[in-house]
């Protein structure tokens, strides 16, 4: 039965397309609302300087209320956080910055990326009235936040890994460790007495890190003369490089490995410690902090020097931490540059490190009263040798490229080979060059 | 709203055998563009200059951060991409992880679609428990399932080490297919109450006269399943496979949260993602998206031939 | 119908729901777990010791109170938005003819298709121009971008499944089109709008990329954003209680809406409507 079609005459009324228009009007009106709110920020009075940090347990937000107030009216510094992992705060930071964002006055910037962000321009180097005023700074520090001969951002705090082991442990292998060890030394003592060694080798930048050490340790570089971009050296492939994988490899397959090595990070490895298996780890200052309330494992707990690659060659600790640094779309410059002394100041390094955990980047803020009476002087002694010694990851603006193909191709421990400097060099240079995908 | 009732004596007037629009038809072509505008107006705002960016990128090598070497190479952006064997590795990746995951999702869904539809006692608490790994935050969801594989704070070792292929100190996440298990059966956990849904609403059209008038004249469970409830609900069906497996192919979360792309679990978005996002290589990485788009709109074409559904052509249909 | 409630019923019941729920209790499980233990690692499914702590930390966060207001409040209005304009274009396309009517359907499947990650620096960059980055409308917009094509595709089925018939018949009885739509099918459609609502609503509940590249503050960060800011213990581990807590607080309220919609999603075909 052939139905006629009938249109649904009662729905073309004025009323529906009226509703619809009303609808993107709302939008329109929304959207100038917000517009309009954003824009109305700021009045008169103090200029307000925008730190973007790293999430914390609230160490940063302190300094900025304690240098609001040193300020005496003349700025306010309000905290605004970034994501917790590096590369995603990176990214945030790249993408507004790229966009001109004159909101971002203060950014804390983790080394992987000041070269990067030096490179494009999204900081302004320190001046060198400015940098006259900073404490002097860790040699380890200073690499790290030097692009193209100048410093482009100020230490704040600095990470530095040092080796972690069981005294009861290195009795039981009698293993001096008064004297700097090598790594092959701990994996022969930690496998031949049923212990294990933990490390950082999840597909990560963590990973990079430790390969980085290695290979600095050895005397060598993952990249010679990074500044030049995309033209630099890679340099994976030589006699450091090498060992670095041998190192590695004899680690990966040896009975001192965990069982989680191939996702193995900062945190995987403290349970293990913790138990009669634990016999070593590298891992970065919060250490000690993290087995406080473990009296057991604190007492038990000693520390020495990072292990070196090659005996007799000193070991390049790795670096981490964080600089400040000052946005060029800032509009507050000079105020910056005064926030950028009080919170960079030896007190507030020394208070932070208190706080935190995260130590200073300075000598003179290790002598922080509160500091020196919550570690032992041996431990603060060791982290400042290290720090004057630590081997920072090279500083190239095409650093996240690099290492995304580092982990790529020496991912996981256990397929790493003599053969793997050889074919990891290869594939940098060819994504650095556009002809491979990372 | 006004009511007007189409005056038949319209219609009427209209010669038959002659084709020309009359007015009813010319009312109703606009009642309709009306009706779909709003709709189509949000959807193509928000992606048509994201497209057209895409396609105009990818003719560019063009990194964020170094701006003033962007520059123009044509097509060999897709040279290199159609050349590289990770593409291909990542591609296969996910589909399999596709047609793997829609595969069971369809038998488990329909499965809860009909317990959903049928239930009679403890209605409301079946079909929410059944619906609440959908409304649980993916990125969350995904932190569990890798925390419950994990070795030192999972409880699947625990649990499981009696199977033979699973160890006490299983790495689940150390090797290429057992991360992939992993991460399907966190992706099919989380998404089959979606398929169940749409197969809810397919089933809940099936009319209950028909499956009657079936069981009257004899037929078995089985044969009412196949013969009566099954083709009745084919657009259902394939709207739910089509949509579930778009997101399939699409497979993002889990796979950044679990593995980070360790072991080969890579897929062709999480691929994507790291180009555009953290190379910041926006040349590279569009000519990935538009690639990204054409193998899905290949996936969608051939599920819809598959089906032979056609959800336009509404009336003249029993 | 009279429904057997034999040992196979049981089994079923318990089988679907220990598959539903495992993984929920798992992660509230994890919410009572104190930090200290899941930074030194159990390998048990319940916590060592029982822990509030977490709860206590999360609630009193500020800035999570303030992503759940966002969460909730974009999630329905894009659901809201999204189901008016679906249903709109779905009854259009099933009922009507106009022209362009399959270019409608394929650009919607077309844009369900196209790749998210891709849309993020283009709608950055958009956004800020029409100063609608940080906004609710500037995630309500794209949310509702993406469910759209679902919301029409379902409901199209859907009312493309609704006899004819019933419409005509109820004109014939006197209705008019208004009350006939009113009536007859929206009851009928009621379980395909319900549906397409839920759909909606996870969609834009559980979005993590567009909601961490829109937003800057918490004035428009929405859950899945916020968690990424969450922070362990240390820097190293990531905090599993903390993230196992915040969902089941997220997920309360899901749960109990979903207790309230769960009738209308199911309908049979009132029997005698369709009889003679």
């Amino acid at each position: 039965m052939h139905v006629p079609r009938r249109s649904r005459g009662g729905y073309s009324s004025p009323g529906r397309s009226g509703s619809r228009r009303r609808v993107v009007g709302s939008f329109a009106a929304l959207a100038t609302a917000a517009g309009l709110l954003s824009a109305c920020g700021g009045g008169g009075g103090t200029p307000t300087l925008i730190w973007y940090i790293n999430p914390d347990t609230g160490g940063q937000a302190a300094i900025a209320s304690r240098c609001t107030a040193a300020s005496n009216g003349a700025y306010k510094i309000e905290t605004q956080v970034l994501p917790q992992d590096a590369g995603q705060q990176r990214v945030q930071l790249a993408r507004r910055l790229a966009a001109g964002d004159s909101s971002i006055d203060l950014m804390s910037i983790d080394p992987a990326f000041t070269a990067e962000f030096a490179a494009a321009k999204y900081v302004v180097p320190v001046p060198d009235d400015v940098k006259s005023k900073l404490p002097q700074a860790f040699k380890g520090a200073i690499t790290a936040s030097t692009w193209d001969g100048k410093e482009v951002v100020a230490p704040f705090w600095s990470n530095v890994q040092t080796l972690w082991y069981r005294k009861s442990f290195a009795q039981k292998a009698g293993l001096d460790m008064s004297q700097p060890v090598t790594w092959d030394q701990i994996i022969k003592a930690a496998s031949d007495n049923g212990g294990t060694v933990g490390v950082q080798a999840n597909k990560y930048e963590g990973y990079v890190v430790w390969i980085n050490a290695l290979v600095m340790g050895a005397g060598g570089n993952l990249v010679t003369d990074p500044g030049a971009g995309v033209d630099a050296k890679i340099d994976v492939n030589s006699q450091a490089g090498k060992d670095a994988a041998s190192v590695i490899d004899a680690l990966a397959h040896s009975k001192a490995a965990e069982p989680d090595l191939s996702v193995s990070n900062e945190g995987t490895v403290l349970a293990p410690f913790a138990t009669p298996q634990g016999a070593f780890q590298v891992n970065w200052t919060f250490i000690y902090q993290n087995y406080a309330s473990d009296k057991a494992t604190l007492n038990d707990l000693g520390w020495a020097m990072y292990p070196e690659t090659v005996q007799g060659t000193p070991s390049r600790p790795p670096y981490g931490g964080i600089g400040i640094g000052v946005s060029s779309t800032s509009k507050h410059t000079d105020l910056d540059w005064k926030a950028v002394e009080c919170i960079t100041s030896p007190d507030n390094q020394g208070q932070y490190a208190v706080d935190t955990g995260n130590m200073p980047s300075s000598a003179a803020g290790y002598s922080y009263g509160k500091l020196t009476s919550a570690y032992p002087a041996s431990l603060l002694q060791l982290f400042q040798k290290s720090v004057e010694a630590a081997g920072p990851r090279p500083l190239s603006p095409y650093w996240s490229d690099i290492s995304g193909a580092i982990q790529s191709t020496w991912h996981p421990a256990g397929s790493v080979s003599s053969s793997t400097p050889a074919s990891s060099q290869t594939f940098i240079q060819q994504v650095l060059e556009g002809k491979k995908l990372l | 709203m006004s009511t007007t009732v189409a005056t038949p004596a319209q219609s009427a007037k209209t010669p038959p055998g002659k084709v020309v629009a009359s007015d009813r038809a010319v009312a109703e072509n606009r009642l309709g563009q009306k009706l779909v505008a709003p709709a189509v107006v949000i959807m193509v705002l928000v992606t048509a200059y994201p497209m057209l960016q895409a396609l105009y990128l990818s003719l560019f090598r063009y990194r964020l951060t170094t701006p003033e070497d962007k520059g123009f190479v044509g097509l060999s952006n897709y040279g290199v991409i159609l050349g590289d064997s990770l593409f291909w590795k990542d591609t296969l990746n996910t589909v399999i992880i596709m047609v793997v995951t829609v595969a069971i999702e369809l038998v488990i869904g329909f499965a809860f679609a009909m317990v959903m539809h049928r239930i009679m006692i403890a209605r409301g608490l079946m079909r929410t428990a059944i619906l609440i790994p959908y409304g649980i935050v993916t990125v969350v969801s995904a932190f569990a399932w890798q925390f419950a594989f994990s070795i030192n704070n999972g409880f699947v070792n625990s649990w499981f080490h009696w199977l033979p292929w699973i160890s006490p100190q299983q790495n689940w996440f150390g090797d290429h297919w057992h991360a992939m298990f992993a991460i399907m059966a966190s992706e099919i956990w989380k998404t089959t109450p979606f398929m169940s849904l749409l197969l809810l609403a397919g089933l809940s059209q099936v009319s209950e006269d028909m499956l009657e008038a079936a069981q009257v004249d004899g037929a078995t469970w089985t044969q009412r399943l196949y013969k009566v409830i099954l083709p009745n609900m084919k657009a259902a069906i394939m709207v739910a496979v089509l949509f579930r497996a778009l997101d399939a192919f699409r497979i993002f979360d889990n796979i950044v949260i679990m593995t980070a792309g360790a072991q080969n679990t890579e897929s062709s978005s999480f691929l994507t993602y790291r180009q555009v996002i953290q190379q910041m290589q926006l040349g590279m990485g569009s000519a990935l998206s538009v690639l990204l788009f054409l193998a899905v709109l290949v996936i969608a074409f051939l599920i819809v031939k598959l089906f032979r559904v056609d959800l336009a052509s509404a009336r003249g249909e029993g | 119908m009279k429904q057997k409630i034999g040992p196979g019923v049981i089994v079923g019941f318990i089988v679907i729901l220990v598959w539903c729920l495992l993984p929920v209790a798992w992660i509230i499980s994890l919410s009572f777990k104190s930090v200290s233990e899941t930074t030194t690692g159990s390998a048990q499914f319940l916590p060592k010791s029982w822990t509030i702590q977490n709860y206590k930390d999360i609630l009193s966060n500020g800035d999570f109170t303030d992503a759940l207001r966002n969460s909730f409040g974009i999630a329905i209005i894009a659901t809201l938005l999204s189901v008016i304009f679906a249903t709109l274009a779905a009854y259009a396309i099933a009922r009507l003819d106009f022209k362009g009517k399959r270019v409608v359907l394929s650009i919607a499947l077309a844009i369900a298709m196209f790749p998210v990650v891709s849309l993020i620096s283009p709608l950055f960059d958009m956004w800020r121009t029409f100063h609608l980055f940080n906004t609710w409308p500037g995630l309500i917009i794209p949310y509702m971008s993406f469910t759209l094509p679902l919301a029409i595709w379902t409901l199209s089925a859907f009312f493309r499944e609704i006899p004819w018939e019933m419409e005509q018949a109820a004109q014939v009885d006197g209705a008019t089109s208004w009350q006939a739509f009113r009536k007859v099918i929206v009851p009928l459609a009621a379980p395909g709008v319900f549906t397409a609502a839920i759909l909606t609503f996870f969609f834009a509940w559980n979005e993590f990329a567009l909601a961490i590249s829109l937003t800057s503050t918490t004035s428009s960060r929405t859950v899945p954003a916020q968690m990424s800011f969450f922070v362990g213990p240390d820097p190293f581990n990531p905090p599993y209680s903390q993230l196992a807590t915040a969902a089941v607080i997220v997920t309360i309220p899901v749960i109990v809406i979903v207790l309230l919609f769960q009738r209308r999603i199911v309908a049979g075909l009132t029997s005698g409507a369709v009889k003679g």
